[in-house]
């Protein structure tokens, strides 16, 4: 990119809606960690809830990092 | 890392404060969605968290300087137990990191700001009222929460209206904290200057990126673990509560699912501090970086498959007991990678030993201590004998004091200059690291031996036989705390008649932060640089 050109506006529209999609896809993530772990209490099965819990954790996190590792 | 300079102060109209076109005096500071101001309301306010919980913390050991003295009743001493815990955690340290990413984390990627801005001052100022919350629950009837900052049922369930306080106050820094990595995470993610690999970032974004991973898949079961807290007090559920037969145990594997990974949200930024301010005075690059990204993300990893060891003694079956032993010291790996890196990275540099290089060896020396006395913690029929005593108070002080708080310390002298635009009096910051180095062994060190001899934790008195040492520990408490003053004075001198800094005060620094002039201008990078 010219370093003396200023974004234009087309761009910045397109970041935004960028930036909207990475929050929305988090906080998303957020919600269900959090209705989850209430959800799994609420239906027993301690040891499965947090079984799934901890296995949903370490394939999101391997997905997003090695996805963005690639990068 | 290279890139072309770019003059801010002249490209957005500024003055040569590079303050314009925003609102002056106290709306400034409510108003702003300036990541530099809000990075500067978050550092304030974690320091005034850390004086707030530091205070709590001698009143501790004012109680237990000597056996049989009763400075405060044992329901208060309890009380600032669980507060001392909730503030440091919520209150200082968290925000204190979230602080340097919203300095840092913009002027090292070459983004001219967060991602979401007036998300960013929401999050910030979500923090004042819960801070307000927790503080204020030692003035409502029955006094605040007392249970340890743990929140273990059923304690918390029996508790007074000062556990509702501290329920919401937990609710509200959640839901800030995951705001705040929402905006990390899509800063780092979509806000990238042109030409800044996400493997060519400066560590201390990495760590970030990655705490703030950890953060939004654990601080939304916190808030679960609370709310059936909430629940189970007021709305007849019985989540944790045996007698409607539910299992007080099983908030202890929510709540250590949250908290073990927490302790890696605490460190892992330190961990990026420290790795900028090595090889700036070691005048070298970062040994192995590829390598430390790596360990960070398996450090990371480990920390979701660790919880149960704070929980060696519920009666956890052997084949649990064996893998969380065995995963807690896997976590020595990566961690030893890290540490033997920023070795390698100081092996034949050209070292000198400003302030920020103090801590960062201070860091490395005690945190490695910290490190290695919970890898005896890891070892379960340790664990059982000293579960719950001094030696587990010593482990985790000498991780999140001399590990993050020394990191912190290391940071803002690190970055002052660029944030105030002048120079710390030198001297007395290393006279503050010395203090503090020395204040926080004669503290800390002798709870080891205070644990190991069988003193439980959380109690506001003790046998005779563990007063020589809880008496050394109380001085070096307060020779810490006092030390911190100077701290304190020493960057309010420097933002009010320091020297005069230059854009680059160090000669080994080479992220882009220092290709602006200091202090940085309101406004940076509003055309993104070009890193080569």
């Amino acid at each position: 990119m010219d370093t003396t050109t200023p974004p234009k506006p087309d761009d910045a529209r397109r970041q935004r809606s960028a930036n909207l999609r990475t929050a929305l896809v988090f906080a998303s993530i957020a919600v269900v960690f959090f209705v989850g772990i209430i959800t799994t209490k609420w239906m027993g099965g301690p040891t499965i809830g947090i079984g799934v819990m901890g296995v949903a954790v370490l394939v999101f996190l391997v997905f997003a990092i090695g996805r963005n590792v690639r990068k | 890392m290279s890139s072309i300079p770019h003059d801010h102060a002249a490209a957005h109209g500024e003055g040569p404060d590079g303050h314009a076109h925003h609102p002056t005096g106290i709306m400034r500071w409510i108003t702003t969605t300036n990541h530099k101001d809000i990075g500067t309301m978050y550092l304030w306010f974690s320091f005034t968290m850390f004086i707030v919980g530091g205070c709590m913390a001698l009143t501790i050991r004012a109680e237990l300087f000597q056996p049989g003295l009763q400075v405060v009743n044992p329901e208060f001493f309890n009380s600032m137990t669980t507060l001392h815990g909730l503030i440091m955690v919520f209150g200082a340290l968290m925000p204190g990191a979230v602080g340097f990413a919203n300095w840092m984390i913009p002027m090292q990627i070459g983004a001219p700001d967060m991602a979401f801005a007036r998300m960013n001052n929401w999050s910030f100022w979500l923090l004042p009222p819960a801070a307000i919350l927790l503080v204020g629950s030692l003035f409502v009837p029955g006094g605040a929460a007392a249970a340890g900052w743990t929140m273990y049922p059923p304690l918390t369930i029996q508790a007074g209206m000062g556990m509702d306080f501290t329920i919401f106050a937990v609710h509200i820094m959640g839901a800030s904290s995951i705001m705040g990595s929402i905006n990390i995470i899509t800063t780092i993610l979509n806000l990238r200057a042109p030409g800044m690999t996400l493997m060519k970032m400066p560590l201390f974004c990495w760590t970030w990126l990655i705490t703030a991973y950890l953060l939004i898949a654990v601080m939304p079961v916190l808030a679960g673990a609370v709310t059936m807290l909430l629940t189970d007090r007021h709305f007849g559920t019985t989540f944790f509560n045996a007698a409607g037969g539910g299992d007080p145990v099983l908030f202890q594997h929510v709540f250590w699912f949250f908290g073990h990974p927490e302790v890696y949200i605490i460190i892992l930024p330190a961990f990026g501090i420290v790795s900028e301010i090595i090889p700036t005075f070691s005048r070298k690059p970062l040994f192995g970086y590829a390598s430390m990204v790596y360990a960070v993300a398996a450090i990371a990893i480990l920390s979701f498959i660790v919880w149960a060891h704070h929980m060696f003694t519920t009666g956890l079956p052997t084949a649990g007991i064996l893998f969380y032993m065995y995963a807690t010291m896997l976590i020595a790996i990566p961690t030893g990678v890290k540490v033997f890196n920023w070795l390698a990275t100081m092996w034949k540099g050209s070292l000198t030993f400003e302030a920020p290089m103090l801590f960062a060896i201070g860091f490395l020396f005690l945190f490695t201590l910290g490190g290695f006395t919970g890898l005896v913690c890891a070892i379960q029929p340790i664990d059982v004998q000293i579960q719950d005593t001094y030696y587990v108070v010593a482990h985790f002080h000498y991780v999140m004091v001399a590990g993050t708080l020394f990191a912190f310390f290391g940071g803002t002298y690190y970055w002052l200059p660029k944030w105030c635009g002048r120079m710390y009096d030198a001297k007395l910051a290393e006279a503050h690291f010395w203090l503090s180095f020395v204040f926080f062994n004669v503290t800390f060190f002798p709870m080891h031996f205070l644990g190991l001899a069988g003193m439980p934790r959380r109690v506001p008195d003790y046998a005779q036989q563990f007063a020589d040492w809880n008496m050394v520990a109380s001085i070096g408490s307060f020779g810490f705390g006092f030390t911190q003053l100077l701290f304190f004075y020493i960057v309010v001198k420097a933002i009010r008649s320091g020297a005069k800094a230059p854009a680059k005060p160090w000669e080994g620094a080479t992220t882009l932060e220092w290709t602006v002039p200091s202090p940085a201008p309101y406004h940076t990078f509003e055309t993104p640089p070009f890193v080569k």
